[in-house]
């Protein structure tokens, strides 16, 4: 491989590859802002600046191919000189509102004013004033001041949510970001230009002045809101989630999200609609009871049934465990032959992006499982309902899903059963037909395992706490303010739902009944399900990591 | 006296006179070799760029792949922006045949079917009678598919006015490309340059009006003819545009090599009033400015001016008298380069404001002596690090300028009563952008 040098090291390099490339993949921070790895180059920040020798002017890193026997100097007097006069010029006329500012914390350019610039400004004049405030779409905000032009924004529309909403106009220290006459900045990836934004120019209208970004944790995990898995953080203050953002895996959704799954897949953890604490239905209303009157009360329920009437509804938007924990409960201690899930396929609401057509994140792990114990995956939802409208179904266990949301007609067959046993998360149609209600965790406070549409299978971490959590071995990630929590950070002291993973409320079940084993952590279910289908031999968390195992794939799946 | 460009026939951009003149007979010479052949000749004639940088026009045609499979392109830079530069319109209005004639043959020489004229938007009025040259030539047959039959070659190619819309940015050549393709004009990332990654992403030549002009007369005439005129190492004549403190300002075609002094004493009618010489610009704003008593026996070619301190240009000569106030022409001047930032890369952007922020501060008698030091820093920040040379352009006039009139710079500075105030950006938040207050006329 030819070689060249950077700072007096040697480097090997693919033919293609820009100085840049190969001193960020080789831990040598050249400070940039215009370049981003999966964007064009468009070379306009010029803070990559960097003296190589027998070329007369400085050279940008981001565009100029590294070539054998190149030598870069990224330190030498030249280079720092040109960082300090380019951290000037971004300085002169951006306002210094970093207290107010969304992006402080994570602001390229805040971090490099600290590493890169000469520490006082020789700027005496006015600075210039452009548009603040302007709404670019629905869900972005954009602040003209702070804007330096980068065109990352620009790029990304273009490039990659393939649809071009953004441009500059003016020309100058006048130039800004406008859309498109009659256009808006309403691409179903727009906010990713937010996260790419090196500056707080473009914010999160959704997050913008609900949070600081230190005052938050970040919790590694996975988006739910379609089956692609998008890999997220889930950050979190006082037990609230404040926003998503995408976590970067190149296998699966490199650097981006959708908008949907960023703003509307974690509502429901903090809203008021949450389910705290099970309920049971008492002369014909519902209750808040304790967690074991619930159980008592299910297991006297579920006796009164033959094993042939009883039917068992899992959730493909349920994790693995939860899953696996609902038919082994079903088979091994109710013997319940009838097992279903309700399809969330949109046809055509998907793209050739990262959206799919399937609304649920573990379609293909739910199908694996109930393949390897033999359980009818065909239209095993609409023969659960036929079998109840026929009458020989008469109990059903419904796992993490509203099953009437959009099948409004269901309500009659629901009206049939004699008893209606569901863990949910929040207050919803299926619920409030229920005889039991078992108060769910949602992803957000949950290990759980995932597996996407390309069968990669994935994890989520809790990152909220859940009254049960508080007590729970299964670890937590946990963040400074976690472990050495400021009076101003509230998570200690806020409510916390009173909910439980489903797998533990079917086990709880389950163990009273007869069921021998009795797990404690998420993963001593996973390990025990990764023991009954072979493609999930040998995984455990850890195993799975931060950004999943592509599970192997064979023509029968 | 040689006059290539503008040779003294009257009514010459009639297609009539042109063709009684040995019009199109270049074209005809040059379609009988083969386009290594012109390329050979124009690069032995020593033929240099005259949009400013002087590159060996032969030189840059031979940087055109030979095999390719994509279109090749020739654009001819006609935006002429740089203040002080008048001279192809010239052309335009006078010669225009001669540059339809230039771009047959450098389209030959390169291999492209296609040419595109790039004239600037304020140009309405030239842009008639080069479309009226270009009509005449296809309804002749010295364009476009009837080539094959007039001039009995295989070759033929379309030429093509495109008018901008009034930027100086786009007689920078990638941003030309830009604007040609109907993108923002943008100068782009080099390399790759137009040769191999032009227009549309295929290889492209851009030349400006007056060196194509120059390439019928060399073709006919022979490279040595033309290397045998004016001073060797930059042969040819050139179209000094003289504008300032003369009694006659306007165009001169004349050798290279020719003293700056003739020029204006012989040529341009000396200066107004018979005052002495404060300032002189050589070859267009953008360059180096020289001090009046120091122009004595300077000759106006390429070389001589890069040992002066200053460049050629484009050949537009400013002339300040000594009544000339400099801190406002500098100020004006940097006026320019600031509305006319593309804003793309940062020293640029941000740093030809500041500049002009400074000076009109300066003007305003609320300068300081750093002020002075602050400016050719802010100038050296600029040159060299940005996408495009109009860093330098802006760069420039300030560092030279100040550098060799710091006296007068001073005595302004000094002169200042008035503390300035610091960054008032709070109290100006309701008011409109702060720039657009500075008048400078």
């Amino acid at each position: 491989m030819p070689k060249f040098q950077i700072d007096g090291k040697e480097f090997e390099f693919k033919n293609g590859q820009t100085v840049l490339e190969v001193a960020l993949e080789n831990g040598i921070d050249i400070p940039h802002f215009c370049y981003h790895p999966l964007l064009s180059i468009s070379g306009n920040c010029r803070m990559c600046l960097v003296e190589i020798e027998k070329m007369p002017k400085l050279m940008i890193s981001c565009s100029t191919l590294a070539a054998e026997g190149m030598v870069v100097h990224t330190q030498s007097e030249r280079a720092i000189n040109a960082r300090k006069a380019v951290m000037e010029f971004f300085l002169i006329n951006h306002p210094l509102d970093c207290p107010i500012c969304d992006e402080a914390g994570e602001c390229k350019l805040q971090d490099y004013t600290y590493q890169h610039s000469i520490g006082e400004s020789r700027f005496t004049e006015t600075k210039n004033l452009k548009e603040k405030r302007v709404p670019l779409g629905p869900y972005v905000m954009f602040d003209g001041d702070r804007c330096i032009a980068c065109s990352r924004c620009i790029r990304f529309c273009d490039e990659i949510a393939k649809s071009s909403q953004l441009t500059f106009v003016k020309r100058g220290d006048r130039v800004t970001i406008e859309t498109f006459p009659g256009m808006q900045l309403d691409n179903s990836y727009s906010l990713n230009v937010t996260d790419i934004c090196p500056v707080g120019a473009l914010t999160n209208r959704d997050f913008r002045f609900k949070a600081r970004v230190w005052d938050m944790s970040a919790t590694k995990s996975v988006c739910i809101g379609c089956s692609r898995g998008c890999n997220i953080e889930v950050w979190v203050r006082s037990n609230e989630i404040m926003r998503l953002t995408p976590r970067f895996n190149p296998d699966v959704n490199q650097y981006w999200m959708c908008d949907e799954g960023r703003l509307k897949t974690w509502k429901h953890v903090n809203s008021d609609t949450r389910i705290n604490g099970p309920q049971l239905r008492k002369n014909g209303t519902l209750a808040e009871v304790g967690w074991d009157e619930a159980y008592a009360f299910a297991i006297s329920e579920l006796k009164n049934f033959n094993k042939d009437e009883i039917g068992i509804i899992l959730s493909s938007s349920a994790s693995m465990e939860d899953n696996y924990m609902g038919i082994k409960f079903g088979k091994s201690v109710l013997g319940a032959k009838y097992f279903g899930y309700k399809s969330k396929v949109l046809k055509g609401s998907g793209d050739d992006i990262l959206i799919t057509d399937d609304k649920a994140p573990n379609t293909f792990g739910l199908e694996l499982l109930l393949k390897s114990f033999s359980v009818r995956i065909e239209n095993s939802f609409e023969q659960v309902m036929s079998l109840i409208n026929e009458g020989k179904i008469k109990a059903l266990l419904v796992i993490e899903d509203d099953i009437l949301s959009g099948s409004e007609e269901l309500n009659k067959t629901l009206d049939r059963l004699d008893l209606l046993i569901v863990t949910a998360s929040n207050m919803n149609k299926t619920a409030e037909k229920a005889h039991i209600i078992f108060a769910a965790s949602t992803y957000a406070e949950k290990n759980g395992t995932f597996v996407n549409v390309s069968g990669r299978i994935q994890r989520t971490k809790p990152a909220v706490v859940t009254s049960e959590r508080e007590r729970s071995l299964d670890g937590f990630e946990m963040s400074r303010l976690d472990k050495f929590g400021t009076e101003w950070d509230k998570w200690g002291k806020v409510n916390k739902i009173e909910a439980r993973a489903s797998w533990k409320i079917l086990n709880g079940l389950g163990v009273v009944m007869g069921q021998k084993l009795k797990y404690n952590m998420a993963e001593e279910v996973f390990v025990d399900l990764s023991k009954t289908i072979d493609k999930l031999s040998g995984l455990d968390y850890r195993a799975i990591g931060e950004t999943g195992v592509q599970l192997k794939l064979t023509n029968t799946n | 006296m040689h006059r290539i460009v503008l040779p003294d026939i009257k009514n010459l951009q009639e297609i009539d006179v042109y063709l009684a003149n040995q019009g199109y007979y270049g074209a005809r010479l040059a379609f009988q070799k083969s386009p290594d052949d012109i390329i050979e000749i124009v690069k032995k004639s020593g033929l240099r760029g005259r949009g400013g940088a002087a590159f060996l026009t032969g030189l840059k045609w031979s940087f055109m792949p030979k095999v390719t499979s994509k279109p090749k392109y020739l654009c001819v830079n006609g935006d002429e922006s740089e203040p002080g530069s008048f001279k192809d319109r010239q052309i335009f209005e006078f010669n225009p045949h001669q540059l339809i004639e230039g771009i047959l043959i450098t389209c030959y020489a390169i291999g492209a079917q296609t040419a595109y004229i790039y004239i600037r938007g304020e140009y309405h009025k030239w842009i008639k009678p080069v479309q009226k040259a270009i009509d005449e030539a296809y309804n002749n047959g010295f364009i476009g598919s009837r080539m094959k039959e007039t001039f009995g070659t295989q070759f033929s190619c379309d030429i093509f006015i495109h008018k901008g819309a009034g930027a100086y940015i786009c007689g920078e050549e990638s941003s030309l490309m830009n604007s040609i393709e109907g993108q923002r004009a943008y100068p782009r990332v080099k390399p790759p340059f137009p040769a191999q990654n032009g227009l549309w992403g295929n290889p492209t030549t851009i030349n400006n009006v007056e060196t194509i002009t120059n390439v019928p007369p060399i073709i006919k005439n022979g490279s040595e003819w033309f290397s045998s005129i004016g001073e060797p190492k930059h042969p040819g004549t050139l179209l000094f545009g003289v504008s300032g403190h003369v009694n006659k300002p306007g165009v001169y075609e004349l050798p290279t090599g020719t003293l700056l002094t003739d020029i204006i004493e012989k040529y341009a009618g000396g200066v107004i009033n018979a005052k002495r010489i404060k300032c002189i610009i050589p070859g267009g704003t953008s360059m180096p400015p020289l001090k009046g008593d120091s122009i004595e026996g300077l000759k106006m070619d390429a070389e001589s001016l890069r040992a002066a301190g200053s460049a050629i240009g484009t050949g537009g000569i400013i002339v300040m008298d000594e009544d000339t106030d400099l801190v406002k022409v500098l100020a004006r001047m940097t006026k320019f380069y600031y509305h006319e930032s593309c804003g793309q890369c940062t020293p640029c952007r941000e740093g030809t404001g500041w500049m002009l922020k400074i000076l009109k501060r300066i003007l305003d008698g609320k300068g300081t002596k750093s002020d002075l030091d602050l400016l050719i820093s802010i100038a050296n920040n600029i040159d060299g690090n940005t996408v495009c040379a109009l860093g330098e352009a802006a760069a420039w006039p300030v560092k030279f300028t100040i550098a060799r009139f710091r006296d007068e710079f001073e005595n302004r500075v000094n002169e200042s009563i008035q503390i300035p105030v610091n960054n008032k950006v709070h109290s100006m938040r309701k008011t409109k952008n702060p720039i657009d207050n500075i008048e400078i006329r």
